[in-house]
């Protein structure tokens, strides 16, 4: 594990140069800037800025720029779906609220006609019956004045035959009859 | 075995304590070439130069590639690394017109952080900005940017803002306007590029030395027998310093851009 550590750790370095002494001129070497790492990181300085300054600085705006349309697109959608919704859930109280009148309206509607049909049967009925009783009676009262006339003629009839056996009929038959009707005419006059 | 540069004759765990180098140099300088171009011999450092370039050019390209509503995890990282850059050091720092220096300070950033990520990354191991080379080299841009800047905004009330400040008291203006024009001019890059490549040499330089000593204490164990734990500490304090370098790496990449910003912007502003 180490000694793979190690091999990591320094598999770029160069071996060391044995060959060269030490000098004592290290730290100011350590100062004194390389000319070839001068020019190599100016030059790898010189393309980094132009990179960042002709593209990834634009490409980060234009992004940025892009979000931000989208998010105001998306706000300014989200703001007018909100007040359609709104809109709508006015129209739908409404409506809900125009349904319970008109259902209240029907059912006093029919309320009133039912009270309406009602009367109209009581009424009907009462006059139905008014009429039965009414006929009911005429029949009665004609019957009777039948019935009336009826036992009037047998009466007189009666009368004529108990009068002439009575009488033993001296009288003609039109004279006995008349005398018989006044005789009960004075009779119907008398109740 | 012979690749260990420090094994290969430097170092006696029978009686030493720690590995170390005959000279310092031979941690940070690679003659031999490894290939060539032409007539271009590329020596190790000067392949990991373009190397890193590689792999600026690769994040980034991978990065935006595709331009994505939503976008991936690498696509938000590098998106993030960008715009932190551009709002938090170009915009920051310079105001408004920042947007202008932000290719070079991205790139600044970009370049340095795979640079000195390269001090703690396996198979590679050295950071190129050890070398004075790109730490100098970058400062030294940085300095002819500001100065050029300083010139075309302000024309010679550049110059002489710095040497007569007219905010100290008059007396105090020949000494102060001296100390201006110096640290301006000859100390800023300086300063800008020691901090990088010292820092980057510290950390190649203690890694190297604990790691290898650690590596080749431990394991001589058949050799030397119980000097053997003497590389114990030694390694663990070495992956201790790993993992310290990585925020090294990532601050010294960062604090380089903001300086390089600063002093684009104090040559913006010359009033402050």
């Amino acid at each position: 594990m180490l000694s793979m550590l190690t091999q990591v750790l320094f598999l770029f370095a160069e071996p060391a140069p044995i060959s060269e002494p030490a000098t004592e001129e290290g730290g100011i070497q350590l100062l004194l800037p390389h000319p070839d790492e001068l020019i190599a990181g100016l030059i790898a300085f010189i393309i980094i800025f132009f990179f960042v300054w002709k593209w990834a600085v634009p490409a980060l705006n234009k992004t940025l720029e892009a979000r931000q349309a989208k998010i105001r697109a998306e706000y300014e959608a989200a703001e007018a779906a909100k007040v359609e919704a709104e809109s709508l859930l006015g129209d739908y109280r409404e409506q809900v609220a125009g349904a319970q009148d008109e259902a209240t309206a029907i059912v006093d509607e029919a309320r009133v006609a039912g009270e309406q049909v009602k009367a109209d049967i009581v009424a009907r009925a009462e006059a139905e019956a008014e009429q039965i009783k009414s006929r009911a009676s005429d029949e009665i009262e004609g019957e009777r004045e039948r019935v009336a006339g009826e036992l009037r003629r047998e009466v007189a009839d009666l009368s004529i035959t108990v009068a002439e056996k009575v009488v033993e009929a001296n009288l003609d038959d039109d004279m006995q009859r008349q005398l018989v009707d006044r005789y009960i005419d004075e009779l119907g006059g008398v109740h | 075995m012979e690749q260990l540069i420090l094994a290969s004759g430097a170092c006696d765990p029978a009686n030493d304590i720690i590995c170390k180098p005959d000279n310092v140099i031979e941690l940070f300088k690679f003659e031999d070439n490894l290939f060539a171009i032409g007539p271009w011999g590329i020596t190790r450092t000067v392949f990991l130069i373009l190397l890193a370039m590689v792999i600026v050019l690769t994040l980034l390209f991978f990065g935006l590639r595709k331009r994505r509503m939503v976008p991936s995890k690498f696509g938000v990282t590098i998106e993030s690394l960008m715009q932190f850059v551009r709002d938090d050091i170009a915009v920051g720092i310079i105001g408004p017109e920042g947007t202008k220096y932000y290719p070079w300070l991205l790139s600044l950033f970009m370049f340095i952080l795979v640079g000195n990520l390269f001090e703690v990354t396996p198979l590679i191991n050295f950071p190129i900005t050890s070398r004075m080379a790109i730490a100098g080299g970058l400062s030294l841009l940085t300095w002819v940017i500001f100065v050029f800047v300083g010139f075309k905004k302000n024309g010679f009330r550049y110059v002489g803002a710095l040497v007569w400040p007219t905010t100290v008291p008059i007396a105090l203006r020949p000494l102060v306007g001296l100390i201006e024009f110096v640290s301006t001019f000859l100390l800023r890059p300086l300063t800008l590029a020691v901090r990088l490549f010292a820092n980057m040499v510290a950390g190649h330089l203690m890694l190297t030395l604990l790691l290898v000593s650690g590596w080749v204490f431990m394991s001589s164990v058949g050799e030397i027998g119980a000097r053997a734990l003497i590389g114990v500490p030694w390694f663990a304090f070495g992956l201790g310093i790993f993992v310290f370098e990585i925020i090294v790496a990532i601050l010294q990449a960062y604090i380089f851009t903001l300086l390089s910003a600063v002093y684009v912007e104090s040559s913006i502003h010359i009033e402050h």
